[in-house]
């Protein structure tokens, strides 16, 4: 069996991760949306959005919007890749159970 | 290496199909609020267009309607390129035009309706698919269309004279323009 990545595996970095991999290829979230979406607090959104980007999951633009600072977040394709296996390692686990989970 | 027993699997399962439907949903509020901010400076237009040349009131609203539908299909078309779905095709080309086939049907060649019930009836008859669109779409559609159609059946009923247009630009345009603005943000 396929092993859990533990960088997604975390609970608010599997909800980052499935926000961001639920668009397009290309296209990316306003921290401000994904903090509501995932209903993450500002620190801790940004800190584990730091992680993901380390690891290359991520990418983080920055820019200004007017004179408002804008951050938007969109999933690479090593983050998709890393994400789609992740999915396929849970459902494994469920199936190989019985799919009693 | 992380261990999880299947419960936990299934959980994190559900929480990344809880976020995708919050992310879909997000994507719909956010097309949608683009239309209905369109729609309502044209419907704002329109009213106070039809106060200030009561006489035009058949040319403006054939106007605002065509622009209208206009603006819908391409901010449908460029959304749907956003997402990667073909969003506006002849399927809705067609539903928009038997909706006003049905609306001119009604009020037009069945009612004979006087500007002030068509004032009162296309607003109405606009919510009602708003109202409809929310049991698939969510349910702040439904509370927008619910409130305009009361705020309009308000005007209709105790609003004299022109005033009823300046209250139709309040209620019809400047609540679609609100509403938009309102769903940005949920």
């Amino acid at each position: 069996m396929a092993e859990l990545d533990d960088i997604i595996h975390q609970p608010l970095r599997l909800r980052i991760m499935a926000a961001l991999n639920a668009l397009p290829t290309g296209a990316g979230l306003e921290f401000s949306r994904l903090k509501k979406l995932t209903g993450a607090t500002d620190g801790n959104l940004g800190a584990h959005i730091e992680t993901l980007a380390k690891s290359g999951y991520v990418g983080v633009e920055k820019a200004f919007v007017g004179k408002k600072p804008q951050t938007t977040v969109s999933a690479t394709a090593a983050g998709r890749g890393a994400f789609a296996r992740h999915v396929a390692t849970l459902q494994e686990i469920i199936a190989a159970s019985g799919g009693n989970g | 290496m992380t261990d999880i027993d299947p419960k936990e699997a299934a959980q994190a399962l559900n929480d990344i199909e809880e976020i995708v439907a919050r992310v879909r949903q997000s994507r719909i509020y956010d097309l949608a609020s683009q239309i209905m901010i369109a729609a309502g400076v044209l419907v704002l237009a329109g009213n106070i267009a039809n106060f200030i040349v009561p006489r035009q009131g058949g040319y403006i609203w054939i106007s605002v309607n065509v622009l209208n539908v206009a603006v819908a299909a391409a901010l449908f078309t460029m959304g749907g390129k956003q997402v990667g779905v073909r969003l506006f095709d002849f399927r809705v080309l067609a539903a928009f035009l038997l909706f006003y086939a049905f609306g001119i049907l009604c009020s037009s060649v069945l009612g004979h309706f006087g500007p002030r019930e068509m004032g009162a009836f296309w607003p109405i008859y606009f919510m009602l698919f708003y109202c409809m669109a929310g049991l698939w779409f969510g349910g702040a559609f439904i509370a927008i269309g619910l409130a305009i159609i009361v705020l309009t059946l308000i005007g209709y009923f105790f609003v004299a004279g022109f005033a009823f247009l300046l209250w139709m630009a309040a209620v019809n345009g400047g609540g679609l323009i609100v509403s938009g603005l309102w769903m940005r943000r949920i």
